[in-house]
């Protein structure tokens, strides 16, 4: 089904969206801005903006197109460019169709959130974004708060193809500036494959209890250790370093885990400075969803409340040593 | 030679010397019986110049000023310097501030800044402040004069300068050079690119100046008669870094910025500082004191 094309232009474009107030989605990027690039996938439901590190770490942000006020995306046209393409776009065996209405550029995403905060005031402070991040998150992302619309900035965000510029037009009362990002063909991505292999551990828990324990870890250690048991202590994150231990607990109580799932006794160690990179991420979450696959593989869905709804921030990592095969092979099996 | 005053708008001469401060290490004052003048010269061929005069009446009282070159006197001075020493003139409790030239021990000659103030405890303290000087001579003044640069071809007041400072911050990044464009339609444009990012904020709805009718251009579309607009655009290309320094004149919360496009030359911008340093209504009743011109050059490739 093809989305409405605007009376904008008479051409074809192939995506163009409005955005009322920009805050909300220069928080998402900013969560996973520790790398100068992204990859951004654009198709009907919305816009994914993923990056990777040490093939060991893909993080991704779910901007679904309801949060605009407008959104435009011509499949066919999307199909017909992507044709003429022929270039190994990831063929995601379980959904061929999909994949080939998908729009996947690889952009600056330092720049692109410079571009979108052009409007925030001086010296890197954003008009009236003076929150610390233990306050509640609402506050941060909801559009519908009328301090947030203060001073705010409309985009207009089009792009028409591959080869073509990524173009922003930013509004702040009556100031217009449009912005041209160049874009990338991207790189066969980093798949990590989480959902090719079982589920066999899950959890939800309060992103403030998780806030807490990231913040006793010793970042002195290489490695953070991750336990999920079906005994006492059913959740344990723990690290050895320079400085000693630390060794956090949680039983599985209502008060602190929302749910609970466990079908295996696993632990599983990660690299820890990897794993910090999650907290702007975590910070801006009201609960954390964490899953652990079969290989060890771990899973942190942060869910953001945006405008009336939520949207969802993964982080997911490749263990330092999976449960059942060494490291090296289990890398390359992940990228095979 | 004597040089005497009562300085009642301390607040403001702080301000100037901000706007100017990290311009580079020094600056010349020019003292006369009617202006003050501080002029800014960081590069003699390449960079950015600012000349700026303000009348004696909006700074100071009982201005007492004598010498044997028109009763004119020229310093040289370090910025960091003064803009320490006018810092300790701030604050509450300051009851009045002298400036005295003096000649210190040893012939050296000082810009001397005597602070009266009421300490907490009801007490008067005296602070002096000094700031050492160069002596210039009338000579080595006169060599020193405002740049030569051919007439522009579009005068535009520019938008508040908040608005353009902010903008300018988080441009800099993004290209070591900016392209300042405006034409009569009253629009004014700033651009900055690099291989990865393009970006132009465009202003709209200033006012520009109906400068030289004589030099309307002949190739407009249908012909021009006077009264219609040109919308062809002037551009110059200045470096980022100048155009920030610029841009620090935000601290004499300037009540009008105009702006003069000399294409191929330089940018030339005339900030009107009006003495209680108000914009906005206050500013509207209050006639300018002074002004700081930037010459800005016009990058060469």
């Amino acid at each position: 089904m093809t989305a409405v094309q605007g009376t904008l232009e008479p051409e074809h474009i192939l995506f163009r969206a409005k955005l009322a107030n920009v805050r909300p989605l220069v928080n998402m990027l900013k969560t996973i801005s520790f790398r100068p690039r992204a990859r951004c996938s654009i198709n009907s439901d919305g816009l994914v903006f993923t990056v990777e590190e040490a093939q060991c770490l893909v993080a991704q942000v779910f901007f679904r197109s309801e949060l605009f006020t407008t959104f435009s995306y011509d499949e066919q046209l999307a199909k017909h460019l992507n044709n003429q393409e022929q270039v190994g776009f990831e063929t995601n065996d379980s959904q061929d169709d999909e994949a080939s209405d998908m729009t996947q550029i690889v952009l600056p995403l330092d720049n692109l959130i410079e571009c979108l905060t052009l409007f925030y005031g001086p010296s890197g402070t954003s008009s009236g974004n003076s929150q610390s991040g233990s306050h509640t998150t609402s506050s941060l992302l909801n559009a519908g708060n009328p301090g947030d619309l203060r001073g705010a900035t409309t985009a207009v965000i089009g792009f028409n193809g591959l080869g073509a510029d990524f173009e922003l037009m930013l509004e702040e009362r009556g100031t217009i500036s449009m912005c041209r990002l160049a874009t990338f063909m991207p790189e066969p991505p980093v798949d990590l494959k989480f959902s090719h292999v079982p589920i066999t551990q899950q959890l939800i828990i309060r992103s403030e209890w998780l806030r807490d324990a990231f913040n006793e870890l010793d970042p002195t250690s290489e490695a953070v250790s991750i336990s999920i048991a079906r005994t006492e202590p059913h959740f344990r994150i723990s690290t050895i370093g320079d400085s000693g231990s630390t060794d956090m607990t949680y039983s599985n109580s209502e008060r602190i885990l929302d749910s609970f799932f466990c079908n295996e006794d696993q632990e599983n160690q990660y690299k820890l400075s990897l794993i910090l990179k999650s907290k702007q991420a975590l910070a801006m979450s009201d609960k954390t969803k964490i899953r652990i696959n079969q290989r060890g593989f771990l899973s942190f869905q942060f869910m953001v409340p945006t405008a009336a709804d939520m949207s969802f921030v993964n982080f997911i990592y490749a263990p330092l040593i999976s449960a059942d095969e060494p490291a090296a092979a289990d890398a390359a099996a992940a990228r095979a | 030679m004597r040089l005497r005053a009562e300085v009642t708008n301390s607040n403001l001469l702080l301000r100037i010397v901000q706007s100017i401060d990290k311009l580079t290490k020094s600056a010349i004052l020019k003292l006369t019986p009617d202006k003050l003048h501080i002029i800014v010269i960081t590069d003699m061929d390449s960079g950015l110049q600012l000349w700026s005069d303000i009348v004696v009446e909006a700074l100071f009282e009982d201005y007492q000023i004598e010498s044997n070159f028109n009763n004119e006197i020229y310093l040289e001075f370090n910025i960091d310097n003064l803009q320490r020493a006018l810092r300790s003139t701030q604050g509450g409790g300051a009851l009045g501030v002298t400036m005295k030239l003096v000649k210190k021990l040893g012939g050296l000659p000082v810009l001397s800044l005597i602070i009266r103030s009421q300490s907490a405890t009801g007490r008067e303290i005296t602070l002096c402040q000094d700031v050492p000087v160069r002596l210039l001579s009338a000579e080595q003044m006169d060599a020193i004069r405002e740049p030569l640069v051919p007439e522009g071809q579009i005068h535009i007041m520019m938008p508040p300068l908040n608005n353009v400072r902010s903008i300018a911050e988080r441009m800099k990044g993004m290209g070591d050079r900016v392209a300042v464009s405006a034409n009569r339609n009253g629009e004014m444009n700033v651009r900055v690119a690099n291989d990865l990012v393009d970006i132009t904020t465009y202003f709209r709805g200033l006012e520009t100046m109906s400068y030289d009718t004589t030099t309307q251009e002949t190739s407009t579309d249908g012909g021009g008669g006077t009264g219609r607009l040109s919308s062809e655009t002037f551009t110059a290309v200045v470096d980022m870094k100048n155009f920030l320094k610029f841009l620090q004149s935000h601290h004499v919360a300037p009540k009008n910025v105009m702006c003069c496009i000399s294409e191929h030359h330089a940018l030339i911008i005339y900030v009107y500082i009006g003495s209680a340093g108000y914009t906005g209504a206050a500013a509207m009743h209050d006639s300018s004191c002074g002004s700081l011109t930037y010459f800005i050059p016009v990058r060469q490739i």
